[in-house]
């Protein structure tokens, strides 16, 4: 368990090395999430998808990476809105220990 | 017409920054519009206010503001470009925990979306190249 | 949208790229032309973190995510630096000096950076 220190005022993480899967469940926590199998799948998406393009991604080329990688059933934006309400690519990339998004898009 | 200018050029080397303003100026002073002023990588320097200019030569900030203040044109700073280069608003400082806002505020800062939605609804969109 | 800059040689290349992502994330239809030693940026292989910058290469790679698929390069660019069109991070389509003004013309807004 990380101290409050460990991010910041938005919660987001100070440290990206630091994040393991136990800090994405105490990020999801924050954000009112208590993770399952169906969120992890996305959360390993999303690092993988960091890794691959060395960015993170916006809401409509998460969604073409969800139903290319996980087929059109999770490609959708409703999918991925009821796993991270709100702004799924935002809250998502938190929680997966991406960097903060520059607000560009 | 209805402009929208994007200046890519530093206030403080070239010629791009100060090209755009008199543009700005001339353009409306015959009656054209302009939607939106947008700057992105080195031309958002521009909206620093800690920046020091030479008393004895033209000011590179002043004609930004009376753009703003008398014509009321939209100044807006690239949010990714702005904060590499320490020009902070007062909520981006807070959100950055950076001990100063550093941008004026005659300028706004907020994303790329700016740029693209002004030259949606312009005619011509101008570059200021470096 | 013409990007003219060479990868790591300003920052101008990486706002120039973000720029095409954020008009494809907002759904701008566009077409987008490298010239000249824009051309660089497409080359695959470039390890940018020796000098602590993330890769355009990669980022360019996600563009088709974005639903940029019209790509468009400067023939004689690529010629004159030795590249081969079908081994870069995109898929491209590369134009001769008349296609490339036709394409120019074409447009109703251009950015160049």
């Amino acid at each position: 368990m990380l101290t409050q220190s460990a991010f910041d005022k938005e919660g987001f993480l100070r440290d990206l090395d630091a994040w393991s899967p136990a800090v994405a469940e105490q990020l999801a926590a924050a954000e009112g999430i208590s993770l399952s199998a169906a969120h992890w799948e996305i959360l390993y998406l999303l690092r993988d998808y960091y890794q691959r393009y060395d960015a993170s991604p916006a809401m409509r080329p998460l969604v073409k990476y969800c139903a290319r990688e996980l087929g059109p059933e999770k490609g959708k934006s409703l999918y991925l809105l009821s796993l991270f309400p709100g702004s799924p690519a935002r809250i998502g990339c938190k929680i997966a220990g991406l960097p903060k998004p520059e607000n560009c898009l | 017409m209805i402009y929208t200018l994007l200046v890519l050029s530093s206030p403080t080397s070239g010629h791009g920054a100060r090209t755009a303003y008199r543009f700005a100026q001339a353009a409306l002073a015959r009656g054209h519009d302009i939607e939106r002023i947008f700057f992105l990588d080195e031309g958002t320097t521009a909206g620093s206010q800690a920046a020091v200019y030479p008393q004895d030569e033209e000011s590179r900030l002043q004609p930004w503001i009376e753009l703003a203040t008398h014509h009321g044109v939209e100044l807006v700073l690239c949010i990714s470009s702005a904060l590499k280069r320490g020009i902070l608003d007062a909520g981006e400082a807070e959100r950055y925990e950076k001990p100063a806002a550093t941008a004026h505020p005659a300028f706004v800062i907020s994303g790329l979306g700016q740029l693209i939605d002004a030259s949606a609804k312009a005619d011509r969109l101008m570059t200021f190249a470096r | 949208m013409v990007i003219r800059q060479s990868p790591y040689g300003s920052s101008l290349a990486r706002a120039a790229v973000d720029l095409s992502l954020a008009m494809g994330a907002f759904e701008q239809h566009f077409d987008l032309l490298f010239m000249g030693a824009g051309v660089l940026q497409l080359l695959p292989d470039q390890d940018s973190a020796g000098i602590g910058l993330k890769s355009i290469g990669k980022v360019l790679s996600s563009l088709p995510l974005y639903d940029v698929e019209r790509v468009y390069v400067d023939a004689d660019a690529l010629l004159r630096h030795g590249i081969n069109a079908d081994q870069l991070v995109l898929p491209v389509q590369a134009l001769d000096t008349l296609a490339l003004q036709e394409l120019l013309n074409s447009a109703d807004q251009l950015v160049s950076c």
